[in-house]
């Protein structure tokens, strides 16, 4: 009996947060304003990039992955920007609020949509990051994919904390990026390395101290967002 | 203010007072000029108590940050808005006495250094947190938020100090920076005045945070007035 309520709890709880995560996707599909322009920015921060690098005196492998990095980076804040400004439009937000939601289920809504929009975004640049540095990164695709994906959780979970906190600033487009980079900076600086020793062939296994260290983050920021969005998201 | 916390606070300067007194004295006079280093050394003596007094008050901010999310009280709010910006303050002498010792000893202003770097990215987190609060109206919404910001910002520190000292590991940094050298070998009338230092630091943040607290409460009392007396009729 007690076992059964749980799984219909835990049935509704998901159900939530899929449909959360369901409307940003067909609010995403309907408009492509996001996801086309968290593109075309990053491109375009990896090619001004490789316009103020010379790549004839550094070498591509030791300077990609930090523009890699920094594109995402970009590009993600245009996304986490987004996610909770849309809501303020119309006052969906306030609708959101009243439904019948866990507060917690808005967040993981909200972060597994942030997150997913981010992935996307990340593997099509992928290719373009491979043909403009000249490396090749098939080799390397399975570590890669696993770095990312752990370095972009840990920027999402945070980024989507404060996003739903900025969003309700007046000077939100400036705050968000202002609150969140100086945080972010162990996640940057272990994606990065994790990334070049990826990238120079090394196996997971000789970098376990990152991996521990950003999967820690990610793990203890969704810890401390479940326990406090409740004061965030509060009108 | 009652009269016996009048008194109170008028000791505690007093007393901040002397002891800063006692310090100059000791830094400038007692304590004997370092060999190796010359009297660019007695830096240290400012150097080492702010950066204890920043991370104090950092700590006293994530303190106070999870009083006020439990209890939700204004009292809370301000006490950590006082410490968050005596934090700032003495983070951004530290970060500006530390290049001046720096660069007669390892010949640059800066280098990239763990130490140095996570006392540069303490500095911001805790700048962004003012920040956030100077631009966002008074009232319950800016007290929440500095609040989750003041947590959030302190549990960062120990994924800093790691990022930063594994980064760093790369590309070994110089000897003179090594920790071991500063306390080891240290005299005793250096280790003395180092305390003496630590201790009129410390009385001076409850003097500050004492002061920082009478102001926001009169701020508060100000608006008070204003809403009954302005806006009512």
């Amino acid at each position: 009996m007690h076992t059964g309520a749980l799984v219909i709890a835990m049935n509704r709880y998901l159900n939530q947060v899929r449909a959360i995560v369901w409307k940003d996707f067909i609010t995403e599909l309907k408009t492509r304003e996001l996801f086309s322009s968290m593109f075309i920015f990053a491109l375009l921060v990896i090619i001004i990039f490789i316009f103020s690098i010379n790549l004839s005196i550094v070498k591509a492998s030791e300077i990609g992955p930090g523009v890699m990095w920094v594109a995402f980076l970009f590009a993600g804040t245009i996304g986490l920007n987004r996610s909770f400004i849309l809501e303020k439009e119309n006052d969906c937000l306030q609708g959101l609020l009243l439904a019948p939601v866990d507060r917690t289920a808005l967040y993981f809504g909200k972060l597994i949509s942030n997150f997913s929009f981010l992935l996307i975004m990340e593997f099509l640049i992928l290719p373009i990051f491979m043909i403009f540095f000249n490396i090749d990164l098939i080799p390397h695709l399975l570590p890669l994919i696993y770095v990312i994906f752990a370095g972009t959780l840990g920027f999402c979970t945070i980024g989507t904390l404060l996003s739903s906190l900025s969003a309700n600033l007046k000077t939100r487009d400036i705050m968000l990026p202002i609150l969140l980079y100086p945080l972010i900076i162990p996640i940057i600086i272990g994606s990065v390395r994790m990334t070049s020793q990826v990238i120079a062939g090394e196996p997971l296994s000789s970098m376990t101290n990152w991996l521990s260290l950003v999967l820690c983050f990610d793990v203890i920021y969704i810890a401390v967002s479940i326990m406090i969005i409740d004061f965030v998201l509060e009108e | 203010m009652s009269e016996e916390a009048k008194q109170s606070s008028s000791i505690l300067i007093w007393l901040t007072a002397l002891a800063f007194l006692i310090g100059m004295a000791a830094i400038f006079i007692y304590v004997p000029t370092e060999q190796m280093e010359g009297a660019v050394q007695r830096i240290m003596y400012f150097h080492i108590p702010a950066a204890w007094l920043a991370f104090f008050s950092f700590f006293i901010v994530f303190i106070c940050s999870i009083l006020f999310l439990w209890k939700k009280e204004r009292e809370w709010d301000i006490y950590a808005l006082a410490s968050a910006e005596i934090g700032v303050i003495f983070c951004s002498l530290v970060l500006i006495t530390g290049p001046i010792w720096a660069r007669p000893i390892w010949g640059a202003w800066w280098v990239w250094d763990a130490r140095l770097t996570s006392t540069l990215i303490l500095w911001l987190i805790y700048v962004s947190y003012l920040m956030l609060r100077y631009q966002t109206e008074a009232g319950s919404m800016r007290a929440r938020f500095a609040a989750v910001l003041g947590i959030i910002g302190f549990l960062d520190i120990p994924f800093i100090h790691f990022s930063v000292l594994w980064w760093r590991t790369f590309h070994p940094p110089p000897k003179m920076i090594s920790p071991e050298g500063l306390g080891a070998g240290m005299d005793t009338s250096m280790v003395a005045t180092l305390m003496l230092s630590l201790g009129a630091f410390t009385l001076l943040y409850f003097v500050l945070m004492g002061q920082r607290i009478k102001v926001e409460k009169m701020k508060d009392e100000v608006e008070q007035l204003k809403k009954d007396h302005l806006y009512s009729n």
